[in-house]
């Protein structure tokens, strides 16, 4: 368990948990620092904040499994989203969905056999101006064409090799 | 090309971040040397209710009235949060702002707190606005070096604390109960009302909240003054000027400031570009995903928050969506709709089971396979979740189903009684 | 006061009520699924929706979240609101898999009765359904998610009012899962509750599964009487088996709730070993010739030695008319030599805590509402379980909950914890009864003194005592102390666990009649003969087993009249089976001196089988009914004394007999019962405490009751096995060091009663200089009784 975060982190964050008079509110806090390390939540991960937070295993999976950008799931080394709300619909964000499909050869849901991506439709990213909107891992891309996706995710990869 | 002096925007330049060099150099943190200076707190909230100020993340409530409601001068813990969780489709104006100009809305926040007796602060931001966090940590980080921020700003004797804190996805936190229960660490489901966060908010403890453009306003109104603020609106009963998104099929989409009350067809046509590919106008949403949509026959209607109340729709965020007349009505509803369903929070049974029941309805009608039947349970849906749900997701996510029957119900029928959708190819 | 009027009718209701809670006062019931009196209004299935014509409030709102307000008209069926209702259920029912005939729930499912009143007969959905995997959720609930319908009411039940943390709601939209974290037992005591709040069948009675469709149950108002706290219950039986017990209401006990142990208790009316024919010299017989049989020895016995050599005795377990008539047949027989409880300092804790002002004594629904309450020697989830949920309650709503114990204390709610040492309890008493003073002696008697202040500074302040560990003369202290923190309006109540349901009926019929002791002695010294043990069991429950167990051995006459197969049962010479609670009707008196009768569920009978070799079943015939010999004891009592069994008649001569008991005739079992309103006699002489010398290589031994495997009737329920710890011992981490101890280690504990072995647990919250050891019946630590004064005891590694 130990493993999923380092003795410094856990220790630092047991003590903000110790100094706030509400340590509930530190559950995101500590999630977050999990899937930052992790790239998802495992049981354990959920086991382990509930040992920093001083909550039942089942305290704090309430709080986890309600939000959709806590993976509960192993996702690989980037996740796409591809946002699918109004504004993307209306500039083409089904066709991307199906050429990220194709290009990966996943449906919505799963990760690549290499694991290194998770293609997972997304709510409106903030970027409709931008339509239609991707983002993979940090970076956002706007205005994108399916024709650009093959070119893009070859970028992704080669970051993650490098 | 009707415009006007930008206020909120006036120091963005696309794909560049104004700090506080930047951001003193236009007037930047005057609002609060002002305040500080040579206003009470209790003038300082005449000012904005004078000011005609209203609610910009949706609601359009008026925010003077809202902080008449405050205990501000009780002692005790009291505190405003500032709701960044802009996740309402069409809607990105917040992201905006604080990509632009970070100290806009901290001196709004640090105003607001002067105002209402508050001690620390809460900017609550969306987990996609990561940049928009590091934006604002890195401005909060200079306020404090520069005596901005902490104890005893500039040396008044008022002292405030900001946090950012970065949630993890979903809608339903935008709504203000269930934000506090999110900050709190609980499930982010909606609290009941009353008691009204003013009286019995974040920790059981007195909350004013208020979302990012609404407190990025006030450091104007004080510096130029309510009547002047007021002044700037197009309409009488408007006040101030409007981050507007435009989006969907337009050429140029767009974020932009300016004078609340602009007609529709003439900011579509002037700061979108028109509609795309030299196609013509069918519908849009005025102010978000929740709002019904208005029609070719409203391209002169006023988008402030009278005038669309009258035309049976609403302001809402004032993000913009346009449908080109090739758009399936029935099509664009069912994604709407598909979005509410999924960010239900689970709590009430309208929201809950009534709109994934709504969805059903609507891929029946899409694909071919309506019945009259259908047509007569989505009207049913629409008379018994409008109003019936818990919170006011569910309400929201029933106005393009009210807009669509409204306006689009031939379209609907058309689908019916051909057995398909009569726009697709 | 607001008034309204509600489908025509007026009603004043007190401020605050809600308008649902307002209908029922006209009989109206408004369909409701998230609502329930004890967990409130949360707003959540919007089924309650009622249309507000007049008023503060118009149009169609929910009920449950109006607070009734002067001059609301409300209309609770018109046509809009019965049509969005029927809404309602249409959406509750799209993913509703429509199992009903494999539904445990049928019959008594609230989401049933709805779907029918509400018209929806059509599904008019017919896209797929989402569905669920279940769980696992340990031996009492089944789990079966796909019938939920999200009213959040478990949740609310489990986490919010009984505070257990590893049952919640996970996921969110249309895909909330009500579960654990992982497969697993629920871990509160109280996790039966959840049967009876959903509304459907996603939590259903493991114990009960697949056994009856409810209408073929009989049911009828019951106590439960697996403590002293008399929790109203509603048991089921068929086919002669009990099947199941549900909580039933009673505001003033345990309101809408009971605890695990009262709820999975009942097993031991069904248990194979249960003796269910009479006995003489352990051949079995008929009623006539072991009535006779017992009663020519009787006479014999008196003839020879006097009536005087005849003891009675008759226990916590029986119930007041049984109580009342082994007290009128010892005087029949001309004997004295009656006593009500085995256990002496048990018995005399009882004498005293039943002598007190009685409109002082705390009911559980005084410990919901209390400010304050101070708990001196008392372990609520072990000695009285729904007391810890009541104090649950009362911290939910701002009241301090303070625990004075030498024992490890666990409750489902936060506290204030005081490790203090039984032979501390003076001095703690001492300052306790000494509000406002300052000059104390020691420590302990000034952190009894600064109790006692807070005590007299709250609004609803309550002193809560175990008589197990406080003993006759700490109880008498601590009500002495009550009476010092008391101010003329507003009292300081109190609250004494006792030892079983009806150890009050037996204390006020005691009056200053002798304790076990005496009888024993009387027994040793061959002056009594016979004894008479009418659902009472010395040898388990007099705390020196060698010596009660010589006492019996020397009598020439030992009679049982009992329902279960006890230590006294097996050494006797006349044996009578008597009824379960369940199978027959009397009077309980519970721990605040509350009159609660209770109606026959079932007529006694070896439960229906399966024959084993699935031959065909045997082709005699026979009238009676197999293992249906049981009879009630007041019932075999009244025989003995040539009275008719006629209830009505000896709950009137009880009353008429002793005016406490008033109103006993009219007493409906279906009611909040009756509390005594006035006290005993506070009993003349006390035995004396004996404290023995602890050696500096010993420790205090400390027997104390425990939530499974203590209290005999649940013990032997088939369904609370698995939860009876296998027999450990409990020591401070101290003692643990100076012993060479290691947790989970096999050890060795020399008391007064034999060389134990044991498994070691260290536990940091509890005095050191004590090894505590649960009682565990049916294990080696069979012989440790609780309520002992402290013995010392060694430890050792094996």
């Amino acid at each position: 368990m130990a493993m999923l975060l380092s003795e410094k982190q856990i220790a630092q964050l047991k003590r903000r948990v110790r100094e706030t008079p509400h340590p509930r509110e530190m559950v995101l806090d500590v999630l977050h620092a999990i899937q930052d390390a992790n790239g998802w939540v495992s049981d354990e991960g959920i086991e382990l904040a509930a040992i920093i937070l001083g909550l039942s295993p089942l305290q704090v999976e309430e709080i986890a499994t309600f939000y959709d950008k806590i993976y509960r799931r192993p996702v690989g080394r980037k996740v796409i989203h591809i946002c699918d709300s109004i504004c993307c619909w209306s500039r083409g964000s089904e066709t991307l969905m199906l050429r990220l499909q194709q290009l990966l050869g996943i449906a919505a849901g799963e990760t690549t056999t290499d694991g290194m991506f998770t293609l997972l439709p997304t709510c409106c990213l903030g970027a409709c101006a931008d339509a239609p909107a991707v983002r993979i891992g940090k970076t956002l891309y706007g205005k994108v064409a399916p024709e650009q996706l093959e070119t893009i995710l070859d970028g992704e990869r080669t970051e993650v090799k490098s | 090309m009707r415009t006007c002096e930008p206020l909120l925007f006036k120091n963005r330049r696309i794909g560049e971040t104004v700090f506080l060099e930047g951001y003193r150099k236009t007037g930047g943190y005057q609002g609060l040397e002002k305040a500080l200076r040579d206003m009470t707190p209790a003038a300082v909230r005449e000012e904005v209710k004078a000011s005609g100020l209203r609610g910009r993340g949706g609601a359009g409530f008026s925010t003077g009235l809202k902080w008449s409601f405050f205990p501000s001068d009780d002692p005790g813990e009291k505190y405003l949060v500032c709701n960044g969780d802009e996740m309402e489709p069409g809607t990105f104006k917040d992201r905006q702002l604080l990509l632009a100009d970070p100290h806009h809305l901290l001196e709004g926040v640090l105003i607001a707190c002067y105002a209402l007796g508050i001690g620390t602060a809460y900017i609550f931001l969306r987990d996609a606005y990561r940049q928009c966090a590091v934006n604002l940590e890195h401005a909060m980080h200079e306020a404090r070096e520069a005596g901005l921020l902490g104890d005893n700003i500039l040396g008044s004797g008022f002292s405030c604390e900001v946090h950012v804190h970065r949630s993890a996805g979903r809608y339903i936190c935008g709504e203000e109960t269930a934000l506090l229960n999110s900050l709190e660490g609980l499930r982010p489901t909606p609290r009941s009302k009353p008691p009204f966060p003013a009286v019995k908010g974040l920790f059981g403890k007195p909350t004013a909240l208020n979302n990012i453009e609404t407190l990025a306003n006030v450091p104007h109104i004080i510096t130029g003054g309510a009547a002047w603020y007021k002044s700037l609106a197009l309409t009488e009963k408007g006040s101030g000027t409007k981050l507007y998104g435009l989006a969907g099929h337009l050429e140029t989409p767009c974020c932009v400031e300016l004078p609340l009350g602009m007609p529709l067809g003439e900011l579509v046509r002037d700061f979108g570009g028109g509609v795309w590919q030299q196609r013509s106008f069918k519908a849009c949403l005025p102010g978000g995903a929740s709002t019904p949509y208005l029609t070719a026959e409203h391209l002169d209607v006023a988008l402030d928050y009278e005038t669309l109340e009258q035309v049976g729709t609403r302001l809402g965020t004032g993000g913009v969506v346009v449908f080109d007349d090739r758009t399936c009505m029935v099509a664009a509803t069912l994604n709407l709709l598909r979005f509410f369903a999924r960010e239900s929070c689970g709590w009430c049974t309208p929201c809950r089971d009534g709109l994934p029941l709504v969805c059903w309805l609507l891929e029946r009608i899409e694909s071919g396979q309506g019945t009259r039947e259908d047509m007569t349970m989505l009207q049913e849906q629409l008379r018994y979740i409008n109003g019936r749900s818990f919170c006011a997701l569910a309400l929201g996510a029933m106005g393009p189903v009210d807009g669509l029957l409204r306006h689009f119900a031939e379209e609907v029928e058309d689908h019916i009684r051909l057995g398909r959708c009569p726009l697709q190819t | 006061m607001p008034t309204l009027i509600i489908d025509n009718q007026t009603v004043t209701v007190p401020e605050g009520t809600n308008v649902l809670e307002a209908a029922k006062r006209l009989g109206i019931e408004i369909p409701h699924f998230c609502y329930h009196e004890a967990l409130g209004s949360v707003g959540a299935c919007r089924l309650c929706a009622v249309e507000f014509r007049e008023g503060p409030v118009k149009g169609i709102q929910m009920s449950c979240m109006t607070p009734a307000k002067d001059g609301m008209v409300v209309d609770t069926g018109s046509a809009e609101v019965l049509a969005y209702r029927a809404q309602v259920i249409e959406w509750l029912m799209t993913n509703h898999p429509h199992d009903c005939p494999v539904c445990d729930e049928g019959g008594e499912c609230q989401l049933q009765d709805m779907t029918v009143a509400g018209g929806h007969g059509i599904r008019r959905y017919t896209g797929p359904k989402r569905t669920y995997q279940n769980q696992n959720l340990g031996p009492f609930i089944v789990h079966e998610m796909n019938r939920c319908i999200q009213c959040y009411r478990c949740v609310r039940t489990y986490q919010d009012y009984c505070g257990g943390t590893d049952f919640g709601v996970l996921g969110s939209r249309q895909r909330l899962y009500f579960g654990r974290f992982s497969d697993g037992p629920l871990e509160s005591p109280f996790a039966g509750n959840l049967v009876d709040v959903c509304p459907t069948g996603v939590l259903t009675d493991k114990t009960y599964r697949f056994k009856s469709r409810v209408w073929d149950l009989q049911e009828a108002p019951s106590i439960c009487p697996h403590c002293s706290l008399g929790c109203a219950v509603t048991p089921g039986a068929r086919y002669r088996q009990l099947q199941r017990r549900r909580a039933r209401l009673n505001n003033q006990t345990n309101g809408h709730f009971i605890c695990d142990r009262g709820r999975f208790g009942y097993g031991y009316a069904n248990h194979p070993d249960r003796p269910r024919y009479p006995l003489v010299g352990h051949r079995r017989v008929t009623w006539q010739e072991a009535l006779a049989a017992m009663q020519s020895k009787l006479q014999e016995l008196g003839e020879l030695f006097g009536s005087g050599s005849i003891g009675l005795l008759t226990s916590s377990r029986a119930t007041l008319e049984t109580q009342f008539l082994t007290k009128r047949w010892a005087a029949a027989l001309g004997s004295d030599q009656l006593c009500f409880e085995a256990h002496p300092r048990r018995d005399f804790a009882s004498r005293v805590a039943a002598s007190q002002q009685l409109d002082r004594s705390a009911s559980l629904e005084d410990v919901r509402n209390c400010d304050l309450a101070v708990l001196i020697g008392a372990d609520p989830l072990s000695e009285a379980p729904m007391l810890a949920l009541a104090l649950r309650q009362a911290a939910r709503r701002g009241a301090r909950i303070v625990i004075v114990d030498p024992r490890p204390v666990v409750l489902p709610v936060a506290f204030e914890r005081h490790a203090v040492s039984v032979d501390k309890f003076s001095q703690l008493l001492r300052g306790l009864g000494r509000p406002q003073q300052g000059d104390f002696s020691s420590s302990m008697e000034e952190l009894g003194g600064s109790l006692a202040n807070a005590l007299l500074a709250a609004q609803r302040p309550l002193l809560i005592g175990g008589t197990d560990l406080l003993g006759p003369q700490g109880t008498q202290a601590l009500q002495h102390a009550a009476k010092a923190c008391s101010q003329p309006e507003k009292p300081c109540r109190t609250m004494f666990m006792l030892t079983g349901p009806n150890s009050f009926g037996g204390a006020l019929l005691s009056a200053n009649g002798p304790g076990f002791d005496s009888l024993m002695e009387g027994m040793e010294q061959g002056r009594i003969k016979a004894l008479l043990c009418f659902e009472a069991d010395p040898l388990a429950d007099y705390p020196d087993r060698k010596r009660s167990r010589a006492a019996l051995a020397r009598l020439d006459m030992l009679a049982v009249f009992d329902c279960a197969a006890t230590a006294t049962v097996q050494e006797s010479d006349f044996f009578f089976p008597t009824t379960t609670v369940e199978e027959s009707v009397g009077t309980l008196i519970n721990n605040e001196g509350r009159m609660q009768t209770f109606e026959q569920v079932f007529s006694a009978g070896t439960p229906l089988a399966e024959s084993a070799s699935g031959s065909h079943p045997p082709r005699f015939f026979t009238r009676d009914i197999p293992g249906s010999e049981p009879q009630s004891a007041w019932g075999i009592l009244s025989a003995l004394m040539g009275r008719s069994a006629d209830l009505d008649a000896l709950r009137r001569e009880i009353e008429k007999n002793d005016h406490r008991f008033a109103g006993l005739s009219q007493l409906k079992a279906n009611g909040e019962g009756r509390r005594i309103a006035i006290p005993s006699q506070h009993p003349e002489s006390l035995p004396l405490n004996i404290a023995s010398s602890i050696g500096s290589d010993q420790l205090q031994l400390l027997v104390t009751e425990t939530l499974y495997g203590s209290e005999l009737l649940s013990s032997l329920s088939p369904c609370l096995q698995e939860l009876i710890p296998a027999p450990f011992v409990t020591v401070h981490p101290q003692d643990a060091t100076r012993f060479k101890l290691e947790e989970g280690k096999k050890v060795l504990l020399g008391t007064p009663m034999g060389d134990l072995t044991l498994t070691l647990r260290i536990e940091g919250d509890m005095v050191p200089g004590v090894a505590i050891v649960p009682r565990l019946r049916g294990t080696v630590l069979e012989p440790l009784v609780p309520g002992t004064e402290s013995l010392p005891c060694r430890i050792e590694k094996v």
